[in-house]
């Protein structure tokens, strides 16, 4: 099987459903000739023309707007956001047009789009243009919000996403971009609102995703070394969340971390803790669960500050055997 | 309390009916069908206005009565196969693109029957199907969507247009800047009419905008304009009907600016307090839309009185059936409440 | 300056009297010496006589209250004192005054400078070992009353107030481990899963006070091996050493002739063998004869709840059964309106739950007296516990051919006699009614038919 980067798994994916869809088409800044800010749309100018490669203005209120009133009538657009810090713009017409057309009308629109935008940190970017925002955009219904962790997740993840008649925000994390995977050739869908177990345990539940993935599994096979068994589940769809999956292994497990990057307070590991706690995995639970996430700050410029305002593989490390010696 | 600005309309007051008739191609039928849909808008208001105050409606309105020339002048210039996005105050609107009264009544006492089965209430009544893709609680909320159908006709390569209606407070959302660039970066096939009533909720347009009329605002962004006597319904169809022919032709936005006023508060919670009951009576009594179309029609001998009698009367009739059958109609189930989040 | 008004102590244990009625109200002339109020204590009720002529005023306490006793609990005003010479309450009652007419004939003992209990109180709770720390009192002293209360009630750590973990205590619930007995290894001294599964694998130590003073395993000098006090075995243990504490038990013996019922008996399951129902077991026919005996001897089917009496309407008869891990006591429900044939099946069906580990809730709840036969055993006679919080449990022995006198001319005839005893809680049943129950009880065994039919 081929192995292409991240970024190239999310232009097949789009180049995919161009060709078979002629309702599809992307819209966003510097997308055409520069080929876009992450270079994901680079080429596709050339194949699709200028109609279907919307090169936008810089309106990213009316980026999302139009997109809206696109995919009212009948269109497949996916707009993109040069930086997921960029939707705050335009969460108007996410949530206020786009995710409840569909019940405010009964029943007799949809919207079918897409936004994809470029989410995390890392980069020396700073505090606004680093933001994971997931926790936002899971609390409204009507959205989906997906975050592929691998470029295979990536690729099949955005065909479903395309597909799916409701608004779905697909958040890429730029760390993740130029990174490597054995992706399927053509057409394959990963369906939404199911969970991947990434690595199989039997110590401990671990529910992370985006670049948290990555530092997850390289921290269990690190341990597996020692004996211990660690289960890395990604939920790959945060809203809808597979909390079935979650429940599942928490009750094989009885010990749960959740990992993310995005800030701990209203981070969506408290909805992973309540749908744990409202299910019969409560009666299973030999360990209080615990969370790994971003710091409640800004995230830094300095290059080692930006990196303690997020979890990393040493953290991750730390707390996962803190649990499973009965620290906390 | 600001005093409202007589206007220098670019149009000339319509004086003759029958002339404007011949000149616009407009059969006494479909002149006499416009006086009845006006009517029927006006005398709808009033109804849900009496609903309101006999406590039946849950929640707020937001009455267009006044302004039913624009309505009506917009509507019949467009066809039933262009797209229409309006606002808040979009009863007029619905009603001209041929909604059915019934139902939208059942919209506003939240029954299954109504348009939206209850769930979208006033001010978000649509009919997607028959591309009326609705009213928008937020101000401003039309010229986003517009701009996206705008997309999707040229990629269709129709000659559908979207008429998109918006009031003088839209004027300065920054949407309004976005939606006009993007229409005129890519020539997108929107009629922007702006439905200048003078207020805002209670703010009075002239002291919350740099420089009215919005004539500037259009030219900012290479987009022609014109200003309307929004009251005067044979002129806003005359001109409503030339921008439509420009758009058609591939030429893009247009942008028409229509002079109005309205009666009611702006919701049903306005008491009025910015404004002279002078003034509302002034643009009630010398300006009425209605009153002058009726004038002109009769003084054409296009109408008679007997026949504005019973236009009158029948239209008072198919409000009443529609409120019966609107009270009639039954509440959706609340375990459904969950439907329609997702599709 | 106002006479107070004291109410006498007249009993070495006494703590308080009951109000039963002011003879004298509110307001009104009262003369040295006439009985002012009727109070109740323990053992009797007696008028109390006022200390003083005057008016009687500022009563503070009312019928059916309890007033403690060595307190002010009115004032009488002479001539020329009104109410505003009255004290506030508080500040009286915070000086111990001592009655002037009463007469205690033992030494006051020693107290607490802060008087938290009373000298009864604090002779008990030194006895028993009880740290007055954890004696809850409603009033501003602990009282015998509440060392009665708190030898009843279950401390906290029994109600299952510990720390452990949600998985633990999901196992400790399916192996029926109590966890206020296992110490536990997680941080905080939460109990984990693992805490539990190596107490119901069984082999572990468990922390008691009473067994930590035994010599060790090694040092023993008879050999033999140790399980933990754990589970059902645990729980029979603290029950019964409650009630065996709490409930006052007196025995009362009889024997009782059981030809007739025999004789019944046997007609009965004739009849059955023909219709092909079973048989009619003895303890089942005994069960229906007490329960319809019950009946009219309320004392005997009632429970102390609290501060009251509580009188059960049904008569729900609990069978003690012996099961390999203990003691289990299904119960029949209403025996006394359930048919006898009816009642026969249930028990045979409530024992074959029993024997295999099946029990409900339900067949063990409600149960208002107990019957528990050893006679299958051979045992003749022996006495029982009473089953908390019921008041009666009745002990049958064997029953045995003897020779006994008959009739009122001493003809000796052979007989088969049974000896049951009786246990009551004396606290409800005195003697005389527990014999009044029996000698009924006797009656009906001897008469059957009188019942049965």
């Amino acid at each position: 099987m081929p192995e292409i980067t991240y970024r190239e798994a999310i232009r097949d994916a789009m180049v995919t459903e161009m060709r078979r869809d002629e309702t599809v088409f992307l819209m966003g800044e510097d997308i055409g000739t520069y080929g876009g800010a992450f270079g994901v749309s680079a080429g596709m100018l050339d194949e699709f023309g200028p109609e279907r490669i919307l090169e936008t203005p810089i309106s990213e209120l009316a980026i999302v707007g139009a997109a809206t009133g696109a995919a009212m009538v009948g269109m497949k657009p996916i707009a993109e956001m040069m930086f997921m810090d960029f939707i705050l713009l335009a969460l108007e017409p996410l949530m206020n047009q786009a995710a409840k057309a569909r019940y405010m009308f009964g029943g007799k629109a949809t919207v079918p789009m897409v936004v994809r935008m470029a989410g995390g940190s890392g980069t020396g970017a700073a505090a606004q243009h680093s933001q994971s925002l997931e926790n936002i955009l899971m609390t409204i219904p009507g959205i989906k919000v997906v975050a592929p962790s691998s470029p295979r997740d990536a690729k099949g993840l955005l065909l479903s996403a395309i597909r799916d008649p409701n608004p779905v925000c697909f958040i890429e994390h730029k760390l993740l971009y130029k990174v490597k995977g054995e992706v399927p050739e053509g057409e394959y869908t990963i369906p939404l609102g199911v969970a991947d177990v990434k690595r199989e345990g039997t110590d401990l539940t671990v529910v992370t995703s985006g670049i948290m993935v990555n530092k997850t599994l390289s921290v269990a096979e690190k341990l597996a070394a020692e004996g211990i068994s660690v289960e890395v589940i990604d939920p790959r769809t945060l809203r809808p969340l597979d909390t079935d999956t979650i429940i599942n292994s928490v009750k094989k497990t009885s010990k749960l971390l959740v990992v993310h990057e995005a800030t701990k307070t209203g981070g969506w590991a408290g909805e992973v803790f309540a749908a744990v706690c409202e299910s019969d995995a409560f009666d299973y639970l030999d360990a209080p669960m615990r969370r790994l996430a971003g710091k409640d700050c800004p995230i830094p410029y300095n290059r080692l500050m930006e990196a303690a305002a997020v979890p990393q593989e040493a953290d991750i490390e730390a707390e996962i055997r803190a649990i499973l010696n009965n620290v906390y | 309390m600001v005093n409202w600005r007589e206007e220098e309309f670019d149009n000339e007051q319509t004086m003759d009916a029958r002339q404007k008739g011949e000149e616009l191609g407009l059969s006494n039928e479909r002149m006499i069908e416009m006086y009845r849909t006006m009517l029927k808008i006006r005398l709808f208001e009033e109804m849900a206005d009496k609903l309101y105050a006999l406590g039946k409606v849950h929640g707020t309105m937001h009455l267009s009565a006044g302004q039913e020339a624009v309505a009506v002048g917009t509507g019949f210039a467009v066809s039933r196969s262009d797209y229409m996005l309006n606002h808040h105050r979009g009863h007029g609107h619905f009603i001209t693109s041929g909604a059915d009264l019934g139902k939208m009544m059942a919209e506003f006492l939240g029954k299954d029957t109504g348009y939206c089965h209850g769930r979208g209430g006033s001010m978000h009544i649509a009919d997607v199907t028959a591309n009326n893709l609705g009213a928008n609680g937020i101000v401003g909320g039309s010229l986003q969507l517009a701009a996206g159908v705008g997309i999707a006709i040229k990629q269709r390569k129709t000659d559908q247009l979207v008429l998109t209606l918006f009031g003088d407070g839209a004027a300065n959302e920054g949407i309004f800047h976005e939606s006009l660039n993007m229409a005129r970066i890519w020539d997108l096939p929107i009629l922007y009419v702006c439905e200048n009533n003078q207020y805002g909720m209670s703010a009075n347009v002239n002291r919350v905008s740099a420089k009215t009329p919005f004539r500037d605002r259009a030219a900012a962004y290479d987009i022609p304009y014109f200003l309307v006597d929004g009251n005067d319904v044979l002129a806003m169809y005359e001109h409503a009907k030339k921008a439509v022919e420009s758009i058609r032709t591939g030429n893009g936005p247009y942008f028409i600016e229509a002079t109005t006023y309205r009666y009611f508060g702006h919701s049903k919670s306005d008491r009025n307090l910015y404004r002279t009951k002078d003034e509302i009576e002034y643009w009630k009594t010398v300006k009425d839309p209605i009153d002058r179309m009726e004038g002109l029609l009769l003084k054409a001998d296009i109408l008679t009185v007997d026949a504005v009698k019973k236009i009158h009367e029948e239209t008072v009739q198919e409000i009443d059936a529609a409120v019966i059958f609107a009270e009639e109609s039954p509440e959706p189930d609340v375990k459904d409440v969950m439907e329609w989040v997702y599709a | 300056m106002p006479t107070p008004f004291i109410m006498p102590k007249m009993d070495m244990d006494q703590e308080v009297v009951t109000i039963i009625e002011w003879l004298k109200k509110e307001g009104e002339m009262v003369t040295k010496g006439e009985p002012v109020v009727t109070v109740e204590t323990d053992k009797i009720t007696s008028d109390i006589e006022a200390p003083e002529t005057g008016t009687l005023v500022g009563i503070l306490y009312h019928e059916n209250d309890e007033a403690p006793v060595t307190q002010v609990v009115a004032y009488i005003l002479k001539e020329g004192e009104s109410s505003t010479d009255l004290p506030g309450v508080k500040e009286l009652s915070r000086e111990s005054i001592q009655a002037p007419s009463s007469t205690p004939s033992h030494a006051p003992a020693e107290t607490t400078p802060n008087l938290r209990a009373t000298p009864v109180a604090e002779k008990m709770a030194a006895s028993m070992n009880i740290d007055l720390a954890k004696v809850q009192t409603k009033g501003d002293k602990i009282t015998k009353t509440d060392i009665e209360n708190y030898l009843i009630t279950p401390q906290p750590a029994q109600l299952g107030k510990v720390a452990a973990t949600p998985a633990a205590r999901r196992m400790s619930k399916e192996n029926d481990i109590e966890l206020a007995g296992l110490s536990g290894s997680g941080p905080r001294g939460r109990i984990q899963s693992t805490d539990v599964a190596e107490a119901a694998a069984s082999l572990t130590q468990i922390a008691s006070p009473k067994l930590a003073s035994l010599p060790k395993k090694d040092t023993q000098l008879v050999a033999g091996r140790s399980v933990p006090l754990v589970g059902k075995r645990k729980r029979i243990a603290e029950r019964l050493t409650a009630s065996y504490q709490n409930s006052p038990h007196i025995y009362l013996t009889v024997e009782v002739d059981m030809s007739n019922v025999e004789a019944s008996r046997k007609r009965m399951n004739k009849l059955n063998e023909k219709a092909g129902k079973s048989s009619i077991s003895v303890t089942a026919y005994l069960t229906k004869l007490v329960a319809l005996t019950l009946k009219n001897h309320p004392y005997l089917n009632a429970s102390i709840v609290e501060d009251r009496i509580e009188f059960w309407e049904d008569v729900n008869v609990g069978i003690a059964t012996a099961v390999p891990d203990g003691l289990v006591v299904p119960v029949l429900h209403q025996a006394d309106q359930v048919s006898l044939s009816d009642l026969n099946e249930r028990m045979r069906h409530l024992g074959k739950q029993a024997r295999d580990n099946a029990l409900t809730r339900e067949d063990v709840d409600g149960g208002t007296f107990t019957i528990s036969n050893l006679g299958m055993y051979g045992v003749h006679s022996f006495t029982a516990i009473i089953n908390p919080p019921q008041t009666g449990i009745l002990a049958v022995g064997a029953t045995v051919r003897k020779p006994v006198v008959v009739d009122e001319v001493d003809s000796v005839e052979v007989r088969p006699i049974m000896s049951m005893t009786l246990s009551v809680d004396h606290r409800i049943v005195d003697g005389a009614v527990g014999a009044e129950f029996l000698a009924d009880l006797v009656r009906v065994i001897e008469n059957p038919d009188m019942v049965i039919y």
